[in-house]
């Protein structure tokens, strides 16, 4: 037999990711090298390494209120249906036919009790069984296929925190309490918005745009954007103001940067924790224009003036590698799809707490499709903005970002007294003037990720 | 009220023009004071939102100082996601005028694909959908009271902007 010409090795290997972040805390120095945005090589390692390795956010159990419930997603590349059985235990499968690997779950949600395969028709319950084969009897097969398993294919891991579910591809990875840390006080704060929790406000919009993922990993967090990205939009606030002075009534939606000056003279704060999860807070002067603030008696007494305060902050919680929970006036549920290494795919949700007034609701409502629709004032700013770095990052001969500086001189190994106030204890902190602009906490970003793609890379 | 198609149509066609040449004054002149612009989200596949006051919306304004907004925001140099301005081409077609029903309006039904160009990427790509339009007498000529969009291609490609519908 003539020897298969030796395969060119398109995959990068250990040197050539290690050598994409530069990490010298001695130096006061952090970057991240472009090719990270621009290979397509990464960009499948990323899938390999990190979506398919580790946690990703699958929904809320919210969504899957009654038996038989059903929701898709994906993890990675991989399509997945989130299902509650008949008897009302959650579960994650691949949503692919184990015959020919069809999809198997159509919709984006649903209920029902048994879900057939379009192509040969291979039926499976909502515990994930395959309880039909088509014409099994007649198949004349053999006895290795009847000693097959043939359900939908479960995910390694599957688990959920206050509500959240998350699921893992791979097996190898640490309890999600232990992958989530002190984030999970990231997360309390939104979940306890509501005396019964929070929910999604019918209605969900996605979009794409034409540059890396992890753009809008770190724009999440990235508080030197705002002013110079959101000019137009806070133009618009200005004038909404002097119209709102003018007259006793308005109707359009309020927003807490309407005086970007009192916001300028606030404290933006960042806590970086383990596995890569990052929340950035800020002082609100504004706290009158958030739906939440009539229910702000009500929360001082059910969970203390502490923690009702932090939830009037204007904090975004990122939870590596897929999720982010904006706040500023209203609530964002967000849901990054990385597609290519220049196209990435967002499904968003306006999240709220359960039985807030309808005029708190509607408030909510404007100020989300105000800023954060891609048929709004801010997102497509935000997008639009991806995408010129996308296309500048194509200047090839250039290496490193140098936006990973800002804020190393405020970096504090540990807590602060604001991380006392929530009792958590990150990997590192920083607090300072709106102005900083801090962009150490995106190093706990990188951090995590080379991690993952070392480990992953080492055992392939 | 009392409208025939070819005005109807006839109003249609000039909003399409308007947003196409970028005559945003002559365009805000179209819509009453009053008016209402609905692009109601996805609830499902099969399923708009049908309450703004309880359901998201890709767009909801409840008075044309939203769309004044848009327009200040599209004039200021200093949205990146409207410097250089989208070109576009609107074509509306389907036009029916729906029955009477004595609100002292016109429903005015039609269906439009709008072709998007980004001058930056060089990409295009197309919005379509139906609209109903309520159109009121005015001295002036015909006036919108209320615009709904349903968008049909709803995962949007980076941005939409009024004058992409």
């Amino acid at each position: 037999m003539p020897t298969p010409p030796e395969k060119k090795t398109a995959r990068p290997d250990l040197a050539y990711i290690e050598r994409l972040i530069d990490d010298r805390p001695a130096d006061g120095w952090f970057s991240v090298h472009r090719d990270a945005f621009r290979d397509p090589a990464v960009f499948e390692l990323e899938m390999r390494h990190i979506f398919e390795a580790t946690w990703n956010f699958v929904g809320l159990d919210s969504q899957l209120p009654n038996p038989n419930d059903y929701l898709t997603t994906t993890i990675g590349r991989a399509p997945v249906v989130v299902m509650r059985d008949a008897e009302g235990r959650l579960g994650c499968f691949l949503n692919s036919c184990r015959h020919k690997g069809a999809i198997v779950f159509a919709a984006n949600a649903g209920n029902g009790a048994h879900h057939s395969c379009p192509y040969h028709g291979w039926t499976y319950d909502t515990g994930g069984r395959c309880i039909a084969i088509t014409s099994q009897r007649q198949g004349s097969y053999s006895p290795a296929f009847d000693a097959m398993e043939h359900n939908l294919a479960r995910v390694a891991k599957f688990d959920s925190y206050r509500g959240l579910l998350f699921a893992s591809l791979s097996a190898d990875v640490p309890p999600l309490d232990e992958y989530l840390g002190d984030a999970r006080r990231g997360i309390d704060l939104v979940v306890d918005q509501g005396p019964d929790g929070i929910e999604l406000v019918p209605g969900a919009v996605s979009f794409t745009y034409n540059a890396n993922w992890k753009f809008q990993l770190e724009n999440s967090s990235d508080t030197y954007h705002f002013i110079p990205t959101h000019t137009s939009y806070i133009g618009v606030l200005e004038k909404r103001r002097t119209a709102r002075a003018a007259a006793s009534s308005s109707t359009t939606a309020g927003s807490i940067y309407e005086d970007i000056g009192a916001q300028a003279a606030s404290r933006r704060g960042s806590f970086a924790f383990p596995h890569g999860h990052v929340l950035m807070w800020g002082d609100n002067p504004a706290v009158e224009a958030r739906p939440l603030y009539p229910m702000l008696p009500e929360l001082e007494k059910r969970v203390g003036k502490t923690l009702a305060k932090w939830m009037m902050y204007v904090r975004n919680l990122t939870l590596f590698p897929n999720v982010q929970f904006a706040e500023n006036a209203s609530m964002q549920l967000r849901i990054i799809r990385p597609l290519a290494v220049d196209r990435t795919e967002m499904l968003a949700y306006c999240v709220a707490p359960k039985g807030e007034s309808a005029q708190a609701r509607i408030k909510r409502l404007r100020q989300y499709e105000d800023f954060f629709n891609p048929t709004g004032f801010a997102t497509p700013d935000d997008t639009s903005a991806y995408e010129a770095c996308q296309r500048g990052d194509e200047a090839h001969t250039l290496d490193w970002q140098q936006g990973y500086a800002r804020g190393i001189g405020a970096m504090k190994a540990g807590g602060n007294t604001e991380a006392d106030e929530l009792g958590i204890k990150p990997d590192y902190s920083s607090v300072g003037g709106y102005r900083m602009g801090d962009e150490t906490i995106f190093h706990a970003n990188y951090r995590a990720w080379l991690e993952l793609l070392k480990r992953g890379i080492a055992r392939s | 009220m009392k409208v025939d198609l070819a005005e109807a149509a006839a109003l249609l066609n000039l909003e399409a023009m308007l947003l196409d040449e970028q005559d945003w004054d002559g365009w805000l002149a179209l819509y009453e004071e009053n008016a209402e612009f609905w692009m109601p989200a996805w609830k499902s596949e099969t399923e708009p939102t049908a309450d703004p006051m309880k359901e998201l919306s890709m767009i909801y304004y409840a008075s044309r100082s939203g769309l004044e907004d848009r327009v200040q925001r599209i004039r200021s140099g200093r949205s990146v996601a409207s410097t250089p301005l989208r070109r576009t081409a609107h074509m509306v077609g389907n036009v029916i005028l729906m029955p009477d029903d004595g609100s002292g309006l016109a429903s005015v039904k039609s269906s439009f694909n709008v072709h998007v160009y980004d001058t930056r990427a060089k990409t295009q790509h197309v919005f379509f959908g139906r609209t109903t339009h309520r159109l009121a007498r005015r001295k002036e000529g015909l006036g919108i009271r209320a615009k709904k969009v349903i968008l049909a291609n709803d995962c949007i490609p980076t941005m939409l902007d009024i004058y992409c519908v």
